[in-house]
């Protein structure tokens, strides 16, 4: 039994490991993308001029290029997110929320508690702050989980809505633009507008920072070694004296720190104001992003710049060519199911389910109250 | 007496000389007969791994045997044929240990899956009514109407078995039905089981507990080593002649080890008083007394499920104790992982893929698992340091002959005595002045077990003492200095004159023999 995670340490099976994987990612990428140009073929549109239109949106031009990177960025942290939550079994859906969650708490500092302040201040105190709450966010998932064995897909799944709906009442109320035209908070000052050249934010640049940060993270840490090692055994590491609950809630507010970012990088750096739709789904192609990814963080910068251009490409095939920008939905489902029946076929189902809680005795009351 | 009525009436179901292996020259089962008459309580008795369970897959069709003969009711049944579907035809069925019913639905509503008159619909008041009417009659007590997530262990084992006699059960299989039950169930289940044999039909009782066996069964049979060992009816039971039937008298073949002589002064780990709550309704730990002393290994024998698993779990440290002390060196020990590591406690899990080693994680990080919270050698300021961790695991292999001899391979591309030799030179490394080991050589050849023996016997001449958790009686007979018996939780002591019969006695519960 091989399975797809990247496990060892030695250079050579580091090298077969990134050779297979890669191989295993482009077929997927190749599959989804021959069944969407059959079903856009069999809707009556011309597949090749659909690929043309949408690689002309996302790719091919400066202005589609920066469109692109603009939509990678958040697709990067957040599928860093869920990357991170997977690898220590936590199964995180709920980037999403903790992005809304992130750029309200961005939002509140940027155009409530810091208004007028210079940037060194402002800037710096949004970015945390956009942190802090996706990592709130997260943590009520994380806490019902230890304390109350609430299974976090649920929660967490749940948790997506109550944020999103959460900005919406304040972008209708309490932080609602002075002018009270739309529901939308009032613009970010200059000075809590992240810098950019050529349109790129600096969100950009540190997510793919991040995302080196997070592979050093999992594989030469002993953090990362222990989040591992739960994802993998959760009884293992309890006896080898890791506290899985700990482990959970310690990545789980790692991963909403993360997604939480990339709410205020959007904020800050792409529209300047917070407004309901915010997001276009981002928190739930990170699934497809860390999956493609094979939950391999460096990996997550490749595979989030081919779901940005899906994200760009897909408004342009619409315009150009007529095709329904759905059809680009459909790779991404067809890349999910390729993902996880690659790990589902090799590495056994077993992998892919959430860490078991109730089968072993060591996560009775009992081992818990002591632990905890 | 229903023994003597019953020898008269053909038997239910007749297995002849029953063969089955399920791989080519391990053979499971050997000539196996057993038979089960109307109206009489069959005691199945064995150690693990003696072929019960393949024996009773066989009765109820799961398996089938390679060669041999079945009758039902006297008439001869083609072998090849005799599956799932034709032993419910037979009205043969079985209570397993874990309830099969839907959790989320009442006991009525499971019934009703298996309405005989079976159409589309179901009919829920007459699943109710049916349910009222047998429950009533064989004095098998369901709160109606309730879901069965909400029942009890012996109100779901009860429903169970009314849900096998809704189906025309005339066979009954009852898999260690009294394992997960508290002792006022246990008082109740018997003699429901009383009326299902005064109503003519059979059960088999599968059970470790002599006292049960003694209380319930017109015959008792014993299998050890895939073969019938004898055969007993109700009279001529006896504890020391059950212990002999089921572990064999084979005793001069064994040579145990003299005793090392170190100072016996101070035990280097001692429990006192030790109780603690049993895991899925097993039945726990019970004022357990327990020393181990320098350079001794202490055997601790027993049936699997009967505490084994907690008093593991209590010395790895990651079980709370409900009562009692634990004392390493003299000083009382909060037990917990990385305090009983600190101290030179060394635990060697007898579940080596779930709970000893990480499958998907490479050798070397199994090597270095456990020392993730402390090892200067491997971590330091947080950092995994994996040039150091494949050295030591390198050497490590080269020392204990593991194959692959490849420290970035998958442990679970590992062979079981391969896995296990990781993971005793694992423990070995930090050098423990105890090692906790449960069921060292479950599942592994004869050269592995070999080793694990010797590696355990060097480190007692090292000084070092040893816990022999183990469900193999000669292997704890081989190897330890003192025995103790663990049975329903409890502890007891084995003299050290002991026989076979005798340990087998006290290992069933029944005191001393």
């Amino acid at each position: 039994m091989t399975g797809w995670w990247p496990r060892g340490l030695a250079r050579r099976h580091v090298v077969e490991r990134f050779a297979s994987d890669t191989l295993r990612a482009a077929g997927a990428v190749l599959f989804a993308s021959l069944i969407a140009g059959v079903v856009i073929a069999a809707l009556g549109f011309s597949p090749v001029e659909a690929i043309r239109a949408l690689l002309a949106g996302s790719l091919i031009g400066p202005a589609a290029l920066t469109a692109t990177l603009l939509k990678t960025g958040p697709l990067l942290l957040t599928g860093l997110a869920v990357a991170l939550c997977f690898r220590c079994g936590v199964w995180n859906i709920g980037a999403e929320g903790q992005l809304y969650a992130g750029a309200l708490l961005a939002t509140l500092v940027a155009t409530r508690w810091l208004v007028g302040a210079p940037a060194v201040l402002v800037l710096p105190c949004l970015i945390l702050a956009g942190a802090l709450g996706g990592a709130l966010w997260a943590a009520i998932a994380g806490a019902l989980r230890v304390m109350r064995g609430v299974n976090e897909v649920i929660s967490t799944i749940l948790l997506n809505f109550v944020a999103i709906q959460l900005v919406s009442l304040a972008v209708h109320g309490p932080l609602q633009e002075s002018a009270g035209a739309y529901p939308q908070s009032d613009a970010l000052a200059q000075a809590a507008r992240l810098p950019e050249l050529a349109r790129i934010h600096l969100g950009i640049p540190i997510a793919v920072l991040l995302a080196l940060a997070g592979s050093f993270l999992l594989f030469h840490t002993a953090a990362g070694f222990r989040m591992r090692a739960v994802g993998l055994s959760p009884v293992a590491a309890r006896f080898a004296g890791i506290v899985p609950e700990r482990q959970l809630l310690l990545t789980i507010c790692l991963a909403g720190a993360l997604a939480g970012l990339a709410g205020a990088f959007e904020v800050s750096g792409v529209t300047g104001r917070l407004f309901e739709s915010l997001s276009p789904g981002y928190g739930y192609t990170a699934i497809a992003v860390a999956l493609l990814a094979r939950l391999h963080p460096l990996a997550v910068v490749p595979s989030a710049f081919f779901f940005g251009v899906l994200e760009a490409g897909g408004g342009a095939m619409q315009r150009e060519a007529g095709v329904p920008a759905v059809a680009t939905d459909l790779v991404k489902g067809i890349v999910i199911l390729l993902s996880i029946g690659f790990a589902a076929g090799v590495g056994g189902v077993r992998r892919v389910g959430p860490v078991a809680r109730a089968p072993t005795s060591l996560s009775g009351p009992q081992a818990d109250g002591e632990v905890l | 007496m229903s023994a003597a009525r019953a020898g008269a009436a053909l038997p239910l179901i007749e297995l002849t000389a029953i063969d089955k292996s399920f791989v080519p020259q391990r053979p499971v089962l050997r000539r196996v007969d057993f038979d089960v008459r109307p109206g009489e309580i069959h005691a199945l008795l064995g150690e693990n791994g003696a072929g019960k369970s393949t024996l009773m897959n066989i009765l109820i069709g799961l398996v089938r045997a390679n060669a041999g003969a079945i009758e039902i009711s006297g008439r001869p049944v083609d072998l090849a044929r005799f599956g799932p579907s034709a032993a419910a035809r037979a009205g043969i069925s079985m209570v397993h240990q874990h309830s099969t019913l839907v959790p989320a639905m009442s006991v009525e509503e499971n019934l009703c899956f298996a309405d005989p008159s079976g159409g589309l619909l179901f009919d829920r008041r007459r699943a109710a009514s049916r349910l009222a009417e047998l429950s009533q009659r064989y004095q098998l007590d369901v709160p109606p109407g309730a879901r069965v997530e909400d029942l009890s262990v012996g109100q779901r084992q009860r429903a169970e078995i009314l849900r096998a006699l809704d189906r025309g059960a005339r066979l009954l299989i009852l898999d260690e039905p009294t394992a997960a039950l508290t002792p006022g169930e246990t008082a109740a289940l018997f003699p429901a089981l009383r009326r299902l044999r005064a109503s003519g039909r059979g059960v088999v009782f599968i059970s470790h507990k002599l006292d049960e066996v003694e209380a319930l069964a017109d015959r008792v049979t014993v299998l050890r080593r895939g073969a019938v060992s004898g055969t007993l009816a109700a009279g001529e039971l006896d504890a020391r002649e059950l212990g002999r039937l089921m572990l064999g008298r084979d005793l001069s073949a064994l040579e145990r080890p003299s005793a090392s002589g170190g100072e016996r002064s101070s035990p280097l780990m001692r429990l006192r008083g030790l109780s603690a709550a049993g895991l899925g309704g097993g039945c726990g730990l019970h004022d357990v007394d327990l020393a181990v002393h320098r350079g001794e290994i202490v055997g601790v024998a027993g049936i699997d499920g009967n505490g084994q698993r907690e008093l593991e779990e209590v010395l790895a440290g990651v079980r709370r104790m409900d009562s009692g002390s634990l004392e390493v060196d003299g000083k009382p020990v909060r037990p917990h992982v990385r305090t009983l590591r600190s101290l030179g406690v060394s635990h060697l899990s007898g579940d080596r893929e779930r709970a000893g080693l990480i499958p998907g994680f490479s050798l070397t990080e199994n090597w270095i698992l456990k020392a993730s919270h402390s090892d200067e050698r491997f971590f330091s300021h947080g950092l995994l340091r994996a040039a150091t961790a494949s050295e030591a695991t390198r050497v490590a292999i080269a020392h204990f002959d593991i194959t692959p001899a490849d420290a970035a391979a998958d442990v679970a591309t590992l062979s079981g005595g391969n896995a296990q030799k990781l993971a005793v030179a694992r423990e070995l490394s930090g050098e423990p002045r105890l090692l906790v080991a449960v069921n060292p050589t479950r599942g592994l050849d004869v050269g592995s077990t070999r080793f694990v023996h010797e590696q355990l016997l060097a480190l007692r001449a090292r000084a070092a003492a040893v816990l022999l958790i183990s469900t193999e009686l000669d292997e704890v007979l081989l190897l330890a200095d003192r025995c103790v018996a663990l049975s329903r939780g409890r502890v007891h002591a084995i003299p050290a004159d002991a026989d076979r019969a005798a340990i087998g006695a006290i290992m069933l519960g029944g005191q001393g023999a």
